[in-house]
């Protein structure tokens, strides 16, 4: 064995030296490589002016942010991103013909949809037409369900999830002897039906004849007296100034004495509870993301939202008074990520390979992390809905705490499939 | 050769802008992204629906604020026909233009006993009416989420099949659609009807007098406004391949007055051209500034005050100016 001498020893130091800052400055490239290439192209269709503006602005926020944080890690698989974004007005013509635009305009690879249900449904057939991927951000069931099509997929929640996921708790817990109280449009009977097959198939409700009030209406007084004097929960669904009239009429009224009033959380969404004067105090509200930190305060979900520049507690933002969209924001930035998983997995390069784009994503399993803040969930191939956890939360003190969790497997059980798109051809 | 040195300013406009809705599908994709095609095919089917608000008012004196609702029941006639009664392409067109027509003859037997603001009001309460109708009515109408429905071939026979999901076939279906309302447009307004129509708006006690029925002249302009605003809404459904309560909303009349008078109310081809310079500005501020609609409000504004005859005013005028001095260099002088 040859002796190893001073300077073979020093000499040998040194190449490694050299060699181990060489593999450094390799490695250290490979981490900040900047993405080259030509750009994948996201689009979003966001509802940055219209009746639903204060959620797209956060909506926008999060997938901006989403794509921004790809580019300064190397892209999706080494190419840049380039984020679009097109103004719906909040209205289904517009946000039809935006899609169009985003698509054969600006060359969208992918576009993320509204979070007004009419747009997306105006826009799901076009997705297909114009074999797109579309990732709508609305609440109804159709659109991956009866309407829908192989090129949409759903991350958040939809109405029939909503019903799987609080009406089990809610039944247990809040009343047997249900009433509904809605806006007359499709949204407000959407949860009403939606409610009633659920509640059904789990037996031992009594559910009061439901209560439409016209979108005009100003007064909701004459409505609220409809309300069955046997109710034990009553369920709303109002959006916007009739959303606060609702609130602030069944407290004045002393509803919320005699019964528990309870919604789902995109009636208060990016309002605080501060600002309601207490009307909205002791309703209990089903959320998809707790606004408030504490309840879900892990690593991944921390950083998310210090990049939306929030505080843990109303979700508000650093200067200015806007609320945090909570449970609708975080679908944006996770659905950017199930773009950049699909398209790794399938190897996609361009539009004629969505086809494998499409098998990738059905299916697909994510764990909770910090492109999947949400939590784990799968991406149900048949009918393309990502399956979430949920919470069971309530207004107490002007703060929205958290009362229950209810587990994506728990939902699932309440929540099969009703299409099946694999079928369908591309 | 010869023919075409003899014509006058305007019909060379109107050659060159058949010119470029004929060649649109082929020649914009040379210049401008492909989604112009769509754009201009969309301009077409506004254009119309302009067209017959531009029918009541600009030649019978009547303001509405309510034709969305013939465009609506159009929309709704066909989609409903095809995703309820799964009808084929052409019955399921025709429904929608006889539900809006009929639907333009009934709300029109009460509309047109009135006239100015009375008329303006009856026309938005009927359109709000069924507005919330539809809103309401989600398992029918799909409410204010709207309706979208499977696109049955326009044609098939054998092996070939015609589908307006091929985008350059929609377009020159569209074209002749909407190139046919306003050749019938054309012939009616030149026909002693249309006279009559001028009649009535210019003085309604006088057309009396000379043996016309305002009221039935009226409520005869009203069904065929109807008619077309039927027709357009059948197109825009099609065209959409979806329907909405928000097609009934009174903001769509609205838009429908605006292009016809920046346009030139009165005149056959004015809301053909304040709807293509309305929407062109709309596609280019909309994409980089959502607030855009203050500019287009700043631009109505201005043609009201300063150009009440519209962009085909001003294009009168411009012509007019320049073509006195050619006319006194002795060509085409006559003894």
């Amino acid at each position: 064995m040859k002796k190893t001498s001073r300077r073979s020893f020093m000499k040998m130091v040194l190449a490694g030296g050299v060699l181990g800052q060489g593999l450094n400055l390799t490695l250290a490239r490979d981490l900040f490589a900047k993405p080259t290439g030509a750009p994948i192209v996201i689009g979003h269709q966001c509802d940055l002016t219209g009746g639903i503006s204060s959620w797209g602005y956060w909506l926008d926020k999060a997938a901006k942010a989403a794509c921004d944080h790809l580019n300064a890690n190397n892209g999706i698989a080494g190419r840049p991103v380039e984020y679009v974004v097109e103004d719906t007005e909040t209205n289904p013509p517009t946000g039809a013909r935006k899609f169009r635009s985003l698509v054969q305009r600006s060359k969208a690879d992918f576009v993320i949809g509204s979070v007004h249900s009419g747009v997306n449904l105006a826009t799901v057939p076009i997705a297909k037409e114009l074999k797109t991927i579309y990732i709508p951000q609305g609440m109804a069931n159709e659109m991956t369900g009866a309407k829908g099509n192989r090129y949409t997929f759903r991350v958040g929640s939809d109405t029939y999830s909503q019903a799987a996921a609080g009406a089990a708790w809610a039944l247990k817990n809040l009343g047997k002897k249900w009433s509904f109280i809605f806006a007359d449009y499709g949204w407000g009977w959407s949860h009403f039906k939606e409610h009633e097959a659920v509640l059904k198939g789990l037996g031992g409700a009594k559910i009061n004849a439901p209560i439409a009030v016209p979108l005009d209406a100003k007064d909701l007084l004459p409505y609220l007296a409809k309300v069955e004097k046997d109710t034990e929960q009553l369920y709303s669904i109002f959006f916007g100034s009739q959303s606060v009239a609702y609130y602030t009429q069944s407290k004045s009224l002393g509803m919320d004495k005699r019964m528990n009033r309870y919604s789902v959380l995109c009636t208060h969404e990016s309002i605080s509870p501060k600002e309601m004067a207490g009307a909205s105090e002791g309703i209990f509200l089903l959320e998809y993301h707790p606004r408030m930190l504490k309840y879900k305060d892990t690593p991944h979900n921390k950083k998310v939202r210090e990049l939306m520049k929030v505080d843990p507690v109303d979700g508000r933002e650093d200067g200015s008074n806007r609320i945090l969209a909570s449970s609708h924001y975080w679908a944006t930035w996770e659905s950017v990520f199930f773009i950049q998983k699909a398209i790794e997995k399938s190897g996609w390069k361009a539009k004629k390979d969505t086809p494998e784009f499409i098998k990738a994503l059905e299916g697909m399993q994510v764990k909770e992390s910090f492109e999947h803040p949400q939590g784990n969930k799968v991406m149900r191939a048949k009918d393309h809905k990502a399956v979430i956890d949920f919470y069971m939360s309530r207004i107490e003190n002007g703060e929205i705490h958290v009362k229950h969790n209810i587990p994506a497997a728990d939902v699932e059980s309440r929540f099969p499939p009703q299409f099946d798109f694999t079928k369908e051809s591309f | 050769m010869g023919r075409l040195r003899n014509l006058e300013p305007m019909q060379i406009l109107g050659l060159l802008g058949a010119l470029f809705f004929l060649t649109a599908p082929y020649a914009l994709p040379l210049v401008v992204p492909g989604f112009w095609v769509n754009i201009t095919a969309e301009i077409m089917i506004w254009a119309l629906f302009a067209a017959s608000v531009n029918l009541l008012f600009g030649y019978t004196g009547l303001l509405s604020f309510g034709q969305a609702l013939y465009f609506g029941m159009g929309a709704y006639g066909v989609a409903l026909s095809i995703e309820f009664f799964h009808f084929s392409f052409w019955p399921a067109a025709l429904t929608g233009i006889a539900v809006a027509t009929l639907s333009a003859f009934v709300t029109g037997i009460f509309a047109a006993r009135l006239t100015w603001h009375y008329f303006a009001i009856i026309t938005v309460v009927f359109s709000l009416i069924f507005f919330f109708f539809a809103v309401g009515w989600k398992d029918v109408t799909g409410g204010d989420d709207g309706m979208p429905f499977t696109m049955p071939p326009v044609l098939k026979v054998g092996g070939l099949e015609l589908s307006l999901l091929d985008l350059t076939f929609q377009y020159y279906f569209i074209l002749a659609v909407v190139g046919a309302c306003f050749g019938m447009m054309h012939l009616l307004l030149k026909s002693p009807l249309g006279y009559a129509f001028i009649a009535v708006r210019e003085n309604t006690a006088r057309a009396g007098l000379v043996g016309y029925n305002a009221y039935m002249v009226r409520l005869l302009s009203f069904v065929f406004s109807g008619f077309f605003a039927g027709v357009s809404g059948v197109l825009f459904a099609l065209f959409s391949r979806y329907a909405s309560a928000h097609f009934l909303f009174w903001t769509v009349s609205g838009e429908g007055v605006v292009w016809a008078v920046v346009g030139g109310a009165g005149t056959l081809f004015g809301p053909v051209l304040g709807t293509a310079f309305l929407i062109v500005i709309r596609e280019e501020l909309s994409a980089y500034w959502e607030h855009y609609l203050l500019v287009v409000g700043v631009i109505v504004i201005l043609f009201v005050t300063y150009a009440p005859q519209g962009i085909m005013g001003l294009l009168r005028k411009a012509i007019a100016r320049y073509a006195r001095p050619a006319a006194g260099d002795g060509r085409g002088a006559r003894p």
